[in-house]
């Protein structure tokens, strides 16, 4: 089935099951026929569809669709179709929406209440006049009928003829059930309904309304008033035991007004109202601050977190001191946070009464909310440098631009080394192998620059001041680019210019001559390049299976060390395995039996490639039968030698081009070796004066730029060696910094797991804890 | 169209308008379950509400330094608890919101109620449902039949929380409905009724293709509920129960304190959301990764973290640590169950059987294994009774049907009598009768020549062969081929375009089954959305009682206030 998925749409002769017409059940040949048929058929049938353009269409695409879905049900044998066919959007994924529909009530809501509170405000401003009328004259040394009197007077009472039955119990009034009036509004109750407003809280209440009219007006009454609501509270315990005993007259109030149930329940709920308006409780008071921490957390850490990640990836634009600063400023706040929200917890528990559960659950809410808050921010907290790392970082950062500079700089040039370089492997023999060329690059950019670079700056001192110069500038635009300093950059900029362009005058004049070179070279070449494709046509003819060649592989692993040392000369020259080297005879022959086995690629690559490492070898034959390259070169001062470089250089690409073929699958580890030595050639060849750059100066008014490839390369990489080696000095240091951080966060888990109880967890921290706690000890005795 | 999105903002909101400092959450019965399924403790502790309170709960004390916000359903006992809490307010500020829409003569009791000038808020947000999934929503209604219409408190119960859910989602849609159900029909009127009488509150910017909501009645589909599920949500609902997305995992033997209900939330459980709709099968393999990736990161007791770098590691994953391992210990608990009901109660070989019966059509073979599994001792009650219906519902008018054999093997299999009246009552719940649509034999052409492609391509999966009929009607919506015959329009307008926007509602509850054909046609299906929803979401065992009380309360008028209004109580 899965192989004959793709023709059906190609070939419409071919039959296939699933062509039925999905209404009529008509067996059609192809899709294509399906779909005719389908159109002309049962365009009719759909009722929704039809009469729009794109009806046609759509029936079309459903049809395909349906098909394409079975075939790939067919396919896929486990899942179902939509691991095959996405279209639609998971739920999961749908886009945001705006708030669904609300509608609000609040306006006829407070226009129902207003005239709802007009109504109650009044009443209860009633009440409350009324009580500070019968609470305003001394009841203590009023006689009983004189109150009555007075209190008849401040509300009409309702006439006992006309209640026989007690509004809220429905008892009836009779001698023993007697009738009582609410001082307060006149009603009538039975005792047991009635209820009495103490004097004090009288006082409470009438002060308020007193203040509130008085105080404009009358500064004097007002001031009165404290003594006379102090008074009764001082006066209340001789006052209650004389009540008790009035009660059993049961007709003098001296120490409270009587009331009914409604205006003692209006009464209450206005006296509370009285008591929440300036009564903060401790817990919101605490909150507060807590809240305030929170934001004040909330606004920092980010800062902070922007802050600290900036100075971790060296980068100069904050102060290390002014974010440890914040550093602090936050982790205060972290503090106070859990000291506050501790307070929370544990308020009013030693208090007689206990709180109430559901404060008590408030409470416990607002710690586990804290403890929350505090988990997650503080752990986004991460640690700031110490003063040397953060040097170290700097510098790292610094070396970085410049390689990322370089690397980018680079990356232009390489793309026109590529150009020059197809331009130069089409004067040879023609080559289809263009692209080829592309894959090798990524690799070499790796493997270059594994020298430090004071040493390349050494090397290239000897060589050409102008280079040097050259190079001097382009870090001076470097430093310039990290400061920041675009007018400065411009300058050097154009400084650079001027002296490379001068350095190309020099090099063209080079190059002139060497391109003569080069095309006696060429010539050798074909004549050379003919001998081997017939070679080559032979060998081919005799076939060999990969498993042999892959034979051939393990038996030349085998010999790895024996080619690495070997290799070692003209950097293994990949190709060589072509054959050629003496050394390396029987390896080569090897590689050669394997190389036109594996060969599926264009001849024309080998017609390039193989020649070279002839030319390698007649070089080798000619300059002095030293099969060490690493002495030829030494030796031969490399601008006398032009098209080794340029050989190399090929033989790389090569090589690695065969890394990239296959090789790999065989035997990674000769890659490696061959990589390696490559690099080995690599950095000799450029850092003792960069050969193959002079050769592409011809044609190639760019080239200036491919002498800053090589530093490009070296930096980079080069900073790790000579990281490593300087970092075990402030080890210490930092590790010390480290485990106090460590152990600041350690004891914060320690905490948390003791605050939910998990012992087993408290337990392992708190050994680690002690484990660093015994090892800071340990360095700190070592440093000091 | 994300109605979990739409929940949670309606509730964030709330939160929001009420500014900074303490605040507890007043709720009823209805609305605690809305809040609870979207909205976990920590997420809500975060935007400083500390409490949770029902509004009819008697030992609330008065605490003026909290502001309350009350969500509440309208209910008319809601309105009254609200009201004495407003003469007696124990917090400082409220503000009210509705669930739905609430009666002007409402809005002034309460107003009048308001003596001490409490009230900040008065506002309906309607978050009348349970969000289970982004696309799956209930509203926790069951028996709401009465035969073949509606039990009456029902109805308007449902039309609120449709409507609410059409509000929340800001669509104003066109109404079809199942033509064979005299209870979509109802419902779709008193749908539009509401829509013409708040036609402000609908008055939504208008899209180019109007949205659609469809009304099926979940007796035509009587099929998808009985089955044993495999993938991971439906797994557990069948098995083990979810509600509100809990397990209640208590009666699980040898169960840890701790794991005696556990949440099963999307939105935050990572590893939940994932597996959601995997087969059991993979759901092991992750579960076995999860593990893995848990022994990685997990501290060993006597393993010293010696190097300041594992110090640094353990600290860094301490919290996901936490959270993983809470995450680790729920799912190999859920599980571990359900693959220990798997084998106790065979349900391998009972899906295996139970699917053939759905959807292939070869009578005697049915039938042998039918038989077959009654004789099989570890076969429960529920999985015999359950193969029986099926077979019942399937091969009812079959000319060598065998239901009395089958019966007659049910009882000697010791099956309680209740449990063999059911078959009968699911035979005229979901039997060919009521059908409006085929359930089994397609008839038309193109279910024929699905049910060919079917048979070509093989089964891929047992236990996954069945399709709800809901996929297939979908389907046929999405192309704009769902036949006006069958599904009518309500009033005269119809639908000219494909549709986009759908939202469908199974009367008589959905089933995550269901939930995961929509899921897969919303993946699948280029510029269409659907949400479905149901009166409640049904495994096996629900849906016997749905159709059991259905039946009992068509029967007997008596029996039906008894029967149909408990459970919706709840």
């Amino acid at each position: 089935m899965a192989s004959s998925y793709p023709p059906p749409f190609e070939t419409p002769g071919e039959v296939k099951e699933g062509f039925l017409c999905p209404l009529c059940l008509k067996d059609l040949q192809s899709f294509y026929q399906l779909q005719d048929h389908y159109e002309e058929e049962h365009a009719g049938e759909d009722r929704h569809v039809r009469g729009q353009l794109k009806s046609l269409v759509q029936k079309a695409k459903k049809a395909k669709d349906k098909l394409l879905k079975r075939d790939g049900e067919e396919r896929v044998d486990s899942g179902s179709y939509e691991s095959f066919y996405y279209g639609g959007v998971d739920p999961y994924m749908w886009e945001p929406q705006e708030l669904g529909a609300t509608r609000s009530h609040l306006e006829s809501f407070k226009k129902h209440r207003a005239a709802r509170i007009d109504h109650y405000v009044i009443e209860v401003n009633k009440l409350i006049i009324r009580l500070e009328k019968l609470t305003s004259f001394d009841r203590m040394s009023t006689d009983a009928a004189k109150i009555r009197a007075i209190e008849k007077s401040v509300v009409s009472w309702v006439s006992d003829s006309d209640v026989p039955f007690c509004p809220d119990c429905g008892n009836k009034f009779n001698i023993r059930n007697r009738r009582h009036h609410c001082r307060l509004c006149g009603s009538i109750m039975c005792r047991k309904c009635m209820e009495f407003v103490p004097l004090p809280l009288a006082y409470k209440l009438t002060s308020g309304t007193r203040e509130a009219l008085c105080a404009p007006g009358s500064p004097g009454q007002s001031q009165s008033l404290p003594v006379g609501s102090s008074a009764p509270g001082s006066r209340r315990g001789s006052i209650s035991s004389l009540s008790s005993v009035s009660s059993m007259l049961e007709e003098k109030d001296d120490d409270r007004v009587r009331c009914c149930r409604h205006c003692m329940d209006t009464l209450l709920r206005k006296q509370e109202k009285l008591e929440e308006k300036d009564h903060v409780p401790d817990v919101v008071k605490l909150y507060q601050r807590l809240r305030l921490c929170m934001d004040k957390v909330d606004e920092k850490a980010p800062e902070y977190i922007k802050m600290a990640e900036s100075l971790n990836a060296g980068e100069t634009t904050y102060n290390l001191e002014h974010t440890n600063g914040l550093r602090m400023e936050v982790q205060k706040y972290y503090e106070l946070i859990d000291a506050l929200s501790k307070k929370i917890l544990t308020l009013g528990m030693k208090e007689e009464p206990p709180p109430r559960p559901k404060a008590l659950q408030l409470q416990r809410m607002v710690r586990y909310t804290a403890t929350l808050f505090v988990q997650e921010k503080l752990l986004g907290l991460m640690s700031l440098p110490t003063k040397e790392k953060y040097e170290e970082l700097k510098e790292k950062r610094k070396q970085e631009q410049e390689k990322r500079l370089q690397q980018e700089r680079q990356a232009s040039l390489e793309a026109q080394k590529r150009r020059s370089d197809i331009e130069k492997s089409r004067a040879p023999p023609p080559n289809t192998n263009g692209e080829a060329t592309q894959p090798p690059r990524p690799t070499m950019t790796k493997a270059g620059g594994w020298l430090p670079s004071s040493s390349v700056l050494h090397t290239r001192e000897l060589q050409d001041p102008l280079l040097q110069q050259i190079d001097n500038i382009q870090s001076f635009i470097q430093q310039a680019r990290t400061a920041q300093r675009t007018d400065e950059l411009a300058t050097l900029e154009e400084n650079l210019r001027q002296l490379q362009d001068e350095y190309d005058q020099q090099q063209t004049s080079l190059a002139i001559q060497l391109s003569k070179k080069m095309a006696e070279e060429e010539s050798l070449q074909q004549e050379q390049l003919h001998l081997l494709q017939e070679r080559e046509e032979r060998q081919a003819a005799s076939t060999h299976t990969r498993t042999r060649s892959l034979d051939f592989r393990e038996a030349q692993s085998a010999q790895d060390g024996e080619e690495e040392h070997a290799g070692q000369h003209v950097g293994s020259l990949g190709p060589t395995k072509a054959k050629v080297s003496p050394l390396s005879k029987t390896q080569s022959m090897k590689a050669f039996d394997h190389l036109p086995s594996r060969e599926e690629s264009p001849p024309a690559q080998r017609k390039r490639d193989e020649p070279l490492p002839r030319v390698a070898q007649e070089r080798n034959d000619t300059t002095a039968t030293s099969l060490n390259p690493f002495e030829e070169e030494n030796s031969t001062p490399i601008e006398d030698d032009p098209f080794n470089p340029f050989a190399e250089e090929i033989l790389k690409e090569h090589s690695q081009k065969e890394v990239s073929n296959g090789k790999k699958e065989y035997n990674p580890f000769e890659d490696e070796v061959v990589d390696g030595e490559e690099e080995c050639a690599m950095g000799r060849e450029e850092g003792s004066g960069n050969p193959f750059e002079e050769e592409e100066d011809e044609g190639n008014p760019f080239s200036e730029a491919s002498d800053a490839t090589p530093p490009a390369i070296r930096p980079g990489p080069s900073t790790n060696p000579f990281e490593e080696d300087g970092e075990p000095a402030d080890e210490d240091i930092i590790e010390e910094e480290l485990l106090l951080q460590q152990i600041d966060n350690i004891r914060a888990y320690i905490f948390d797991a003791k605050l939910s109880g998990r012992a087993d967890e408290v337990e392992l921290l708190s050994e680690n804890l002690r484990d660093l706690q015994r090892t800071l000890q340990e360095q700190r005795r070592k440093t000091e | 169209m994300n109605v979990t999105l739409a929940v949670k903002q309606y509730i964030s909101k709330m939160i929001e308008n009420s500014g900074p400092g303490m605040k507890v959450l007043l709720m009823d019965k209805e609305t605690t379950s809305i809040v609870s399924v979207v909205y976990t403790q920590s997420e809500i502790l975060q935007k400083e509400v500390y409490l949770f309170e029902r509004i009819d709960s008697q030992n609330r004390d008065a605490m003026k330094h909290l502001k309350a916000i009350c969500f509440h359903h309208c209910l008319l006992e809601n309105v009254e608890n609200l009201i004495q809490e407003l003469r007696r307010p124990k917090y400082s500020v409220y503000f009210i919101y509705f669930s739905n829409v609430i009666s002007k003569s409402e809005v002034k009791t309460l107003a009048e109620a308001d003596e001490q000038e409490v009230v900040a808020e008065v506002q309906e947000f309607y978050g009348d449902f349970i969000a289970v999934n982004p696309h799956l929503f209930s509203l926790n209604l069951t028996g709401v039949a009465r035969g073949r219409s509606w039990e009456p408190t029902l109805l308007p119960r449902c039309t609120q929380g449709l409507t609410s859910v059409l509000l929340a989602l800001k669509k104003c849609p066109m109404v079809r409905y199942q033509l064979s159900s005299q209870m979509a029909k109802r419902l779709g009127e008193s749908v539009k009724q509401i829509i013409t009488k708040e036609y402000e509150l609908f008055d939504f910017r208008k899209t180019e293709v109007p949205p659609l909501l469809l009304i099926l009645d979940r007796s035509d589909d009587a099929l998808t509920p009985l089955l044993n599920q495999w993938t991971y949500q439906a797994m557990v609902h069948e098995l083990l129960g979810l509600n509100n997305n809990r397990i209640d995992l208590s009666r699980v033997p040898g169960i840890s304190k701790d794991l005696r209900e556990v949440v099963l939330s999307a939105e935050n459980d990572e590893f939940y959301a994932n597996n959601l709709y995997l087969n059991f099968g993979e759901i092991g393999t992750n579960i076995k990764n999860l593990m893995e990736d848990f022994q990685k990161k997990k501290p060993k007791a006597q393993q010293k973290l010696e190097s300041i770098s594992d110090m640094k590691a353990f600290v860094d994953n301490y919290p996901q640590f936490k959270k993983m391992s809470g995450t680790v210990s729920k799912h190999v608990t859920v599980v571990g169950e359900l693959s220990r009901l798997v084998s106790d109660r065979q349900l391998m070989e009972v899906s295996e059987v139970e699917q053939e019966l759905a959807s292939q059509n070869d009578h005697s073979s049915a039938n042998q294994n039918v038989r077959r599994l009654l004789q099989n001792p570890k076969v429960s009650e529920l999985d015999a009774v359950r193969l029986v219906m099926l077979y019942a519902l399937r091969y009812e008018k079959h000319s060598s049907s065998n239901l009395p054999g089958l019966m007659e093997d049910l009882n000697r299999k010791g099956v309680s009598e209740r449990h063999r009246k059911m078959v009968q009552s699911m035979v005229e719940y979901g039997g060919k009768r009521v059908r409006g649509s085929d359930l089994v034999t397609p008839t038309d052409a193109v279910a024929i020549t699905k049910q060919f492609f079917k048979g070509l391509k093989g089964v891929e999966n047992v236990y996954t062969q069945h399709q709800p009929l809901l996929q297939e009607t979908l389907d046929q919506l999405i192309k704009g081929r769902l036949k006006d015959s069958q599904f009518p329009y309500l009033g005269p307008s119809t639908l000219r375009d494909r549709p986009q926007d759908i939202i469908v509602f199974i009367i008589g509850g959905a089933t995550y089954e269901e939930a995961l054909t929509v899921y897969n046609l919303n993946r699948t299906t280029p510029g269409v959305r659907i949400v479905l929803g149901g009166t409640t979401i049904h495994n096996t065992k629900s849906f016997l009682e749905e159709v059991t009380s259905a039946a009992s309360s068509g029967h007997s008028g008596e029996r039906s206030h008894v029967v149909g209004r408990h459970p919706s109580r709840r």
